[in-house]
């Protein structure tokens, strides 16, 4: 599959510690790219904003059945993380099982390339 | 002007992979064209949802295909793309056709043939309803995206997974006595919970199985059904739609489904009713969590509450407020593009008193469509003639 560029730039800043979402100018909305128009009120007043590499996990799951892309990987673990500065992500998670997390646990994001399609976001316990 | 449903037609769901979505199609038609004086040449428009033909059958633009395919090759016809809501959608524009008075007879069909690839992909074709770069890109199923959206639920109101799960006992027990259904199957909540895992915490019985099949409704004008001396089965009282974000990640909930909540409103001031006026309800339960989802967002329960319908037999066939009489997604099937309209034939049924689950003398249904996990969603208020 192809990577949009877009995407190669955002988990490329990421991998650099200088990863950005979009501030509305307008009302105030975080949101991730790419966008031309703010989906909370529609405004085109939109700004890079970095975000945290922490954060908490919202929810997750241990994956059995995939899809092609995957095949072979299972089982493997998705985590749907809160990072600070309010930019939710969806990532694969590291150095822990299903078993290890629970809702409301510290994450730190990473990124992980892949030979065959986009990079991964990944999240790993984390601190307190 | 008031659109009529003048009558409905439906294959059996299930695993077909030996039949084309022409010849699935063809049969719910001539179902439906049995019972009336009609011939498709009446039709003015052919409205088909579809959600993966071209990722199965290599097939697109299967408006014009089928609607030669079935007799009826004059009318304009569209295929209508909204993932798994693709057939709600063809429903609503079918009824907004015969309403403005653009039409005055519309097919408002729906297929899906499914079974004919592995599961690997077809599960890959689902996931065409997700954000293919934050989602897919990063190893979520579409299992999965309801996972998160099931594991969050629970943590925010206490939940069990045993009280999802009779969500699946209640609708497979439903299908036992609907031939349509996929799945007639008598199911304990430990058979649910013992069943594979998918993805934590859903399990096999928490999921819709894989399906193929079709379902129509002709839609006319009540101008069209007195030139025509039809008898018609039920009425459109009112229809709602909404969208949101593709993405689970870009909605403010994992938890709740706004656009559900939106469309519920829009079909209930359409109709001039409110949740306490439906009598019998089909909803979206792809997953165990969709229907108690479904529930709340349709205003019959208070967030967080919706679990109870199952658990306390409210929604049995019996119960308060009827939810899923033809086994709905879990045990009738779920042939994606087919679904909504599917809904709106076991609907007709009941309306018209004729459904093997009928419940006492309904005056109200309400259809419930949802396309990926909650970022397209139509509403269908129907009542009896």
């Amino acid at each position: 599959m192809t990577v949009p560029a877009w995407f190669e730039r955002f988990t490329d800043a990421i991998a650099a510690g200088d990863q950005r979402a979009l501030g509305c100018e307008a009302c105030g909305e975080t949101t991730l790219p790419p966008r031309q128009f703010c989906p909370a009120c529609g405004s085109t007043a939109l700004t890079p904003r970095p975000f945290g590499d922490r954060g908490t996990v919202l929810s997750f799951t241990e994956i059995s059945v995939t899809i092609p892309r995957f095949h072979g990987e299972t089982p493997y673990t998705v985590v749907v993380a809160e990072l600070d500065g309010g930019v939710v992500l969806t990532g694969q998670l590291r150095d822990a099982t299903a078993d290890d997390v629970a809702i409301g646990d510290p994450v730190a994001l990473g990124v992980e390339a892949r030979d065959d399609g986009p990079a991964l976001v990944t999240f790993q316990p984390a601190e307190e | 002007m008031t659109a009529h449903v003048a009558s409905v037609g439906s294959t059996a769901y299930g695993r077909q992979p030996e039949r084309s979505s022409r010849e699935l199609f063809a049969e719910a038609v001539a179902a439906a064209f049995d019972d009336t004086d009609l011939t498709p040449t009446d039709l003015d428009a052919v409205s088909v949802g579809n959600f993966m033909g071209e990722l199965i059958e290599d097939q697109g633009h299967m408006g014009p295909l089928l609607a030669e395919h079935v007799g009826a090759r004059e009318a304009a016809s569209v295929r209508l793309e909204s993932a798994c809501a693709s057939g709600g959608a063809t429903v609503r524009q079918a009824v907004s056709a015969v309403e403005s008075g653009a039409a005055d007879a519309v097919l408002a069909g729906g297929v899906e043939q499914m079974s004919a690839a592995d599961l690997e992909h077809v599960t890959d074709a689902l996931a065409n309803a997700a954000d293919d770069v934050y989602e897919n890109g990063q190893g979520l199923t579409f299992p999965g995206i309801y996972a998160l959206m099931s594991r969050r639920y629970a943590h925010e109101f206490d939940v069990t997974r045993e009280q999802l799960a009779a969500v699946s006992v209640k609708n497979h027990a439903n299908a036992v006595d609907n031939p349509l259904a996929q799945l007639p199957k008598e199911l304990t909540v430990e058979e649910v919970l013992d069943s594979k895992p998918i993805a934590t915490p859903l399990t096999r019985y928490d999921a819709c199985p894989i399906s193929d099949g079709a379902s129509v409704a002709v839609v006319v004008s009540d101008g069209f059904a007195a030139a025509n001396d039809l008898d018609v089965s039920a009425t459109i009282r009112g229809t709602g739609q909404s969208s949101d974000a593709v993405a689970l990640q870009d909605r403010p909930s994992l938890s709740r489904t706004p656009a559900a909540e939106r469309a519920a409103r829009a079909a209930y001031a359409d109709a001039e009713i409110g949740p306490d006026d439906v009598d019998v309800a089909e909803v979206h339960d792809c997953f165990t969590i969709a229907e108690v989802l479904a529930l709340e967002s349709l205003g019959f329960y208070d967030r967080g509450e919706g679990a109870r319908g199952a658990v306390e037999g409210e929604t049995a066939v019996d119960g308060r407020l009827p939810v899923n009489t033809s086994g709905g997604l879990l045990g009738k099937g779920h042939p994606v593009g087919a679904t909504g309209v599917g809904q709106l034939v076991e609907l007709t049924k009941q309306l018209d008193g004729r459904h093997p689950n009928q419940v006492a003398d309904p005056s109200i249904a309400l259809a419930h469509n949802v396309g990926g996990s909650g970022a397209s969603t139509t509403v269908t208020v129907l009542g009896g003639v």
